[in-house]
């Protein structure tokens, strides 16, 4: 073979991979989109009929606002604003709506799918502060807090602490492969700012303190829901997972570390497992035992790329248990999570980043950016991302709901909740006969 | 009719999407898309407000 027959193989080879990898991520968005139909499944059954079309149509709403307005401001800031609150223009020219890779370009295989599986990112982000706030919430307000938390909020905790030079991972050695908290923690804490302004459903609580539980009218659709969202999972999981092509080549986490899909999958389905157990062994409760999956998936997903399985297990085991206890005290607090999204998602994703602190100490850090000298994961790293994942979900969910709560527009009147929030639309759930309370 | 094409070949093309090499025609796209964003958002209050006053 001649060295010019040699260099045609080696780029053929090269445009081969970037068509295989195209097709990875595209694929991986597809999947992620179930997480959709799965949150759609979940929040209409957990709601009761006279409310159930309202939050579905309020979840496919979040799903449809988040995709424009990810293409508008989100991929930018998530490229951008990796030092802190100092925009980057260099890298920032990336993510601008005008720029000529942010659509149809033959010279650019990698953008658009990128962008689309970011985009299902902050749609899931989106998705978890829908479920809390069922029953009672003003569908524009709502669509405008998601495309805070969706397009702006989660974008710069992801460039803080799930970007090569993230400052976070730079100066701290946070480590957070697979999301718990710059996904989780950030929109469970956003749900509870906005849940502190936006209040209980009307009947949720007593007089004297005690709180009622208002069934969904229909677990099986819960229970199915959650069980596509797991399903779902896969393709986020694997979007997660980046590849390199430098010396050596192969997987690598999101921050340029080397790993594998094996890896990924190995602690994916332990933690599923983990999850579900658990939250049946503490609760015995269907919609609970199927929420516990998402509760092992949150707990082990920082460090899914470095368990031990059985570890990956015992770990989302916890996290079962974790997740109803967390509701039944934030119950006790007043607070009315009609899904449990700030104890699954947020106090979950703070363990699964507590527990990298524990059990990952000492793994040396990487980044695929040079000149960066990474710590290694450390208890210290851990403890301050999850504070700041904390404060950056809740301060703008509190504020901006509070802002809303003030002018008017956040909560549903008593009257339309009580004969249902489907009344604000054009439509019913379910024929006449079989509408009831 | 608006003659959108930025490229007069597909030889070495890079960036095809439309107006892909006109700012202005892609910040008329873009802003288009900002309102088509907003006017719902408008409508869906107003239905609220109307749902409140029917449910009172």
């Amino acid at each position: 073979m001649t060295p010019e027959e040699m260099q045609a193989a080696i780029e053929a080879l090269q445009g081969l991979s970037n068509t295989n990898l195209e097709i990875f991520y595209y694929w991986c968005t597809a999947i992620m989109v179930l997480i959709h139909a799965g949150f759609l499944m979940y929040e209409m059954g957990a709601s009761r009929v006279k409310h159930s079309l309202a939050s579905g149509t309020k979840n496919v709403l979040a799903f449809a606002f988040m995709i424009p307005t990810f293409y508008m401001f989100g991929w930018l800031i998530y490229l951008s604003f990796w030092q802190g609150f100092t925009y980057d223009p260099v890298w920032g020219e990336f993510g601008l709506p005008m720029s000529a890779i942010m659509g149809p370009n033959m010279a650019d295989q990698a953008t658009g799918v990128f962008w689309g599986a970011f985009t299902l990112f902050a749609c899931t982000t989106a998705s978890i502060l829908s479920g809390a706030v069922i029953e009672r919430i003003r569908m524009a307000s709502f669509v405008v807090l998601a495309v805070i938390l969706g397009s702006v909020v989660w974008n710069l905790a992801a460039s803080w602490g799930w970007h090569p030079a993230g400052w976070l991972v730079t100066e701290y050695g946070y480590h957070d492969a697979v999301a718990s908290g710059v996904v989780h923690t950030i929109s469970g804490f956003f749900a509870l700012g906005v849940l502190i302004n936006l209040g209980p459903r009307i009947g949720k609580f007593n007089a004297d303190g005690s709180a009622n539980q208002i069934r969904g009218h229909s677990l099986p659709m819960t229970i199915t829901g959650l069980m596509l969202i797991v399903v779902g999972f896969f393709g986020f999981i694997g979007a997660c997972v980046l590849y390199n092509y430098g010396v050596g080549g192969g997987w690598t986490n999101i921050y340029g570390g080397p790993t594998t899909l094996s890896a990924y999958l190995f602690n994916t389905l332990m933690a599923v497992a983990g999850g579900i157990i658990g939250c049946y062994a503490c609760t015995r409760d269907p919609f609970w035992m199927m929420s516990g999956a998402l509760c092992g998936v949150i707990s082990a997903a920082a460090g899914l790329d470095l368990w031990y399985p059985p570890l990956a297990f015992a770990i989302a085991f916890a996290g079962g248990y974790l997740g109803p206890w967390a509701a039944g005290q934030l119950e006790k607090m007043g607070i009315d999570d009609a899904v449990g999204a700030v104890s699954v998602h947020g106090i979950c994703g703070v363990w699964g980043l507590l527990a990298v602190g524990i059990f990952l100490g000492g793994y040396p850090g990487f980044s695929s950016w040079d000149g960066f000298e990474i710590p290694p994961i450390n208890m210290t790293g851990q403890v301050i991302g999850a504070i700041v994942m904390m404060l950056t979900g809740f301060i703008p969910g509190y504020v901006l709901s509070w802002i809303f709560n003030k002018l008017g527009v956040l909560r549903a009147g008593d009257g339309v909740q009580r004969d249902g929030m489907d009344h604000e639309l054009e439509g019913i759930a379910y024929p006449e006969e079989i509408r009831s309370q | 009719m608006f003659n959108s094409s930025p490229i007069t070949s597909w030889e070495g093309a890079e960036a095809i999407f439309s107006y892909a090499d006109s700012p202005m025609g892609m910040a008329v796209c873009f802003w288009v898309m900002a309102v088509m964003l907003v006017v719902p958002l408008v409508v869906s209050y107003n239905a609220e407000e109307r749902a409140e006053i029917a449910h009172q």
